[in-house]
C-alpha cells in the first residue's frame, strides 16, 4: 500500500518530542534511523495487512459493484459483456423490482420516524432520575441484543393466523377481530415493519438516554429557575442540546431500514404470501436475482440504486437536520 | 419526578411497555417447556402446564444441532479474534503515527462504516467462489475480520495514550511490536474488550452471509439451521421454539454478564459492519 512511501517525511510517533526521544535512543547505540526503521516494519508487516484487507473486502467491493451494474455478468455464463444501461432500463419496466422499491420506501418511511420518536420518548422517561433505570433500560434493549433469525421466528408465530397466533388470541381477548397479519398483502409489510422497530427499539432508547445523561446540570437547573416546565425544558433545552445524536441515530435507523432483509425473508417463509411480492424489500430482490436467478450484473445494478438511494437519504438528513440547527439559534 | 402521583405513572407506563418488549421473549422460553398439546392449544396460557424438556431432547435427533452451534462458535469466535488484532494495531497506528497519506485511508475507513453488507455481497461472494472458500469457514469468516467502526473505535480511544509512555517504551529499546504490545494493547484492553464483545454478538447472529455462502449441512451456523429447521418441520412447534432459544441463550447469556461494555460498545459502532 502507499503507507510506507509517505513515512519518510515524518516517521516519529511523538513528533514534537522527537529530537528529545532521539537523543537517548542515540545514547543506547540506536538512532532516529533506527527508530524510523522500526516504525517502517510496523507499517509494512502489520498495517499494510489489515488495510490491503480492508481495501480487498470492503472498498473493491463497492466499486466492482458499479461496474457490474453495466454488464450481464452471471455464473452460469461463460462469457459476459458490457451492456450500458439496459440494466437500469429493465429496472424501470420491472413490477418486482417497483415493488420492492415501493416496499422499501414504506420500510423507511414507517420504520425511521417510528423508531426515532419511541425511542426518545422513552429515552426522555428514563432519564428523569427514575429508580430501578437500569432495570428497564435492559428491558428495552434485550430485543436488540438479540439474533434477528429467532426474533423473526418467534413474530412469525405471534402472528400465525386463526386464534393460533398470540396477536390474534388478544386482539380478541380485547374485543377486536382477527387479522391477517402476514396473509393479508394490506397488512403484511406493517406487521414486518413492526417486528423490526420492536427488534431495534432498544439501540435508539440506549443512544438517545446517554446523550440526556451527559446533558450538563446546571443546564437544566437554569431552565428550571427561569420556570420551564418539564415539558418546556426537555423540548427546547435538552433535545436540541443532543441533536447531533438524534441525527446519528435517525441515519442508522435509515441504513438498516434500507438494508432490512432476514426478517422479511423469514416471514414469508410458509405463510400464504408465498411469492413475496407484497412484503419483498430492495435487498430481497438484490438476494433472489443474484443467488437464486444467478442474473449477477442485474442484482448489482439493483444494489447500485439501494447505495445511492440510501446515501441521498443520509445526505437529505444531514440537510434537515442543519435546518434545525439554524432555526434553533 | 417530584410529585408521587406522577412518579406512579411515570413507572406505570415504563413497566406496560418494557415488559411487553420483552414479552415475546420470555414467551419463547416459557413455550418451549411446553408439550405439543399443551402448545397448539386453543386458548395459549403463558405458564406450562406441565414442564417438560422434550423438546430440547428430540433437538439433535431432528437436526445436526450440536454441529451447527460449534460452526457458529467456530466462526464468531475465528472473527473476534483477527478483529482484536486488526482494530488494535490499525487503531494504533491511526492514532500514533504521522505519515503521508494516513489521514486518507482513516477517511475510506469511516466512510465504509455506513455501508452495509448487504449493498456488496455480490462481488464478495465472487471473490470467495475465485478464492474456492465457498461452503467453507475461510469463506464464511473472512469478510469478518475487518470491522470499519471498531477501528475507529479504537483509533479515540488510544489517541488518549500518553505518547511519553511510548517513548519510554522505545527508549528502553523496545521495538514497535514491543510498544503495541506491552503498551497499548494492556491500556486498551477496555474498550478492546467491548468491540470484541460487540463483535461476537454480530457475527453470532449473522444470517446473509452464512445463507449465501454455506450450501451444505455440515457448514451451517445455528442461525441458518434454524431458518432450514423450521421450514421443513413446520409443525414440530415446540422444537422450533426451543431451536431458538438454544440460538438466542448464548448472546442473552454474554449480554447479561457484559452488559455496560455492550452499552458502550453498541453506542459507539452500531453493531454492524
Amino acid at each position: 500500500m502507499s503507507s510506507p512511501d509517505g513515512v519518510g517525511s515524518t516517521s516519529s510517533v511523538a513528533v514534537g518530542a522527537g529530537v528529545a526521544a532521539s537523543a537517548p535512543a542515540r545514547r543506547r547505540g540506536g538512532s532516529l534511523q533506527a527508530l524510523r526503521r522500526n516504525q517502517l516494519a510496523f507499517l509494512w508487516w502489520i498495517f499494510a495487512p489489515v488495510v490491503s484487507l480492508f481495501i480487498i473486502i470492503r472498498v473493491i467491493p463497492i466499486f466492482v459493484i458499479l461496474i457490474f451494474s453495466f454488464t450481464n455478468y452471471s455464473i452460469t455464463k461463460a462469457f459476459w459483456r458490457w451492456t450500458g444501461l439496459v440494466n437500469f432500463e429493465r429496472l424501470l419496466t420491472d413490477d418486482n423490482f417497483l415493488a420492492a422499491l415501493w416496499n422499501s420506501t414504506v420500510y423507511v418511511l414507517v420504520a425511521v420516524p417510528a423508531e426515532i420518536f419511541l425511542g426518545l420518548l422513552f429515552a426522555v422517561l428514563l432519564s428523569r432520575r427514575v429508580r430501578f433505570e437500569s432495570f428497564y433500560e435492559t428491558l428495552y434493549f434485550l430485543p436488540y441484543i438479540i439474533p434477528m433469525v429467532p426474533a423473526a421466528i418467534i413474530w412469525k408465530w405471534i402472528y400465525a393466523p386463526g386464534s393460533f397466533g398470540l396477536a390474534n388470541h388478544y386482539l380478541e381477548l380485547l374485543g377486536f377481530g382477527r387479522v391477517g397479519w402476514l396473509t393479508n398483502p394490506k397488512i403484511a409489510l406493517l406487521a414486518v415493519i413492526g417486528m423490526h422497530v420492536w427488534k431495534n427499539l432498544g439501540f435508539f432508547v440506549i443512544i438517545f438516554l446517554v446523550g440526556l445523561k451527559n446533558v450538563p446540570p446546571d443546564v437544566k437547573e437554569a431552565a428550571a429557575i427561569d420556570g420551564a416546565s418539564q415539558w418546556a425544558q426537555v423540548w427546547r433545552v435538552e433535545l436540541p442540546l443532543i441533536k447531533p445524536i438524534i441525527l446519528f441515530g435517525a441515519i442508522m435507523a435509515t441504513i438498516w431500514a434500507w438494508s432490512a432483509f432476514t426478517e422479511v425473508y423469514i416471514m414469508t417463509q410458509g405463510t400464504d404470501i408465498s411469492t413475496g411480492t407484497e412484503i419483498a424489500v430492495l435487498v430481497f430482490r438484490i438476494y433472489q436475482e443474484g443467488f437464486r436467478f444467478y442474473n449477477m450484473g442485474y442484482a448489482s445494478a439493483i444494489s447500485f440504486v439501494l447505495f445511492v438511494i440510501s446515501l441521498l437519504f443520509v445526505l437529505a438528513q444531514f440537510q434537515l437536520f442543519r435546518g434545525w440547527k439554524e432555526e434553533g439559534a | 419526578m417530584r410529585q408521587p402521583r406522577h412518579a406512579a405513572l411515570l413507572h406505570a407506563v415504563l413497566m406496560v411497555t418494557s415488559l411487553a418488549m420483552v414479552f415475546p421473549i420470555v414467551w419463547v422460553f416459557l413455550t418451549s417447556f411446553k408439550t405439543s398439546q399443551d402448545i397448539i392449544r386453543a386458548t395459549p396460557t403463558l405458564l406450562p402446564e406441565k414442564w417438560t424438556l422434550e423438546n430440547y431432547a428430540s433437538l439433535t435427533k431432528t437436526a445436526p444441532f450440536v454441529r451447527f452451534f460449534f460452526n457458529s462458535l467456530i466462526i464468531s469466535g475465528v472473527s473476534t479474534i483477527f478483529i482484536i488484532a486488526t482494530c488494535s494495531s490499525a487503531g494504533f497506528v491511526f492514532a500514533k503515527y504521522r505519515f503521508r497519506g494516513k489521514n486518507f485511508f482513516l477517511l475510506l475507513i469511516i466512510s465504509t462504516i455506513l455501508i452495509p453488507l448487504q449493498t456488496y455481497m455480490i462481488p464478495l461472494y465472487l471473490l470467495t467462489r475465485w478464492l474456492g472458500w465457498i461452503n467453507t469457514y475461510q469463506g464464511q469468516i473472512f469478510p469478518l475480520i475487518i470491522m470499519s467502526s471498531g477501528i475507529f473505535f479504537m483509533r479515540q480511544n488510544i489517541l488518549g495514550i500518553p505518547d511519553e509512555l511510548l517513548d519510554a517504551a522505545r527508549i528502553d529499546g523496545a521495538s514497535e511490536f514491543g510498544v503495541y504490545r506491552r503498551i497499548i494493547l494492556p491500556l486498551s484492553a477496555s474498550p478492546l474488550a467491548a468491540i470484541s464483545i460487540v463483535n461476537w454478538v454480530y457475527t453470532w447472529s449473522m444470517f446473509i452471509w452464512p445463507l449465501v455462502v454455506a450450501n451444505s449441512e455440515d457448514m451451517f451456523t445455528m442461525e441458518l439451521g434454524l431458518m432450514y429447521f423450521q421450514r421443513q418441520f413446520i409443525t414440530l412447534y415446540g422444537g422450533i421454539m426451543a431451536a431458538c432459544v438454544v440460538t438466542l441463550l448464548p448472546v442473552l447469556a454474554v449480554f447479561l454478564a457484559f452488559r455496560t461494555r455492550i452499552i458502550e460498545g453498541i453506542a459507539f459502532t452500531g453493531m454492524k459492519t
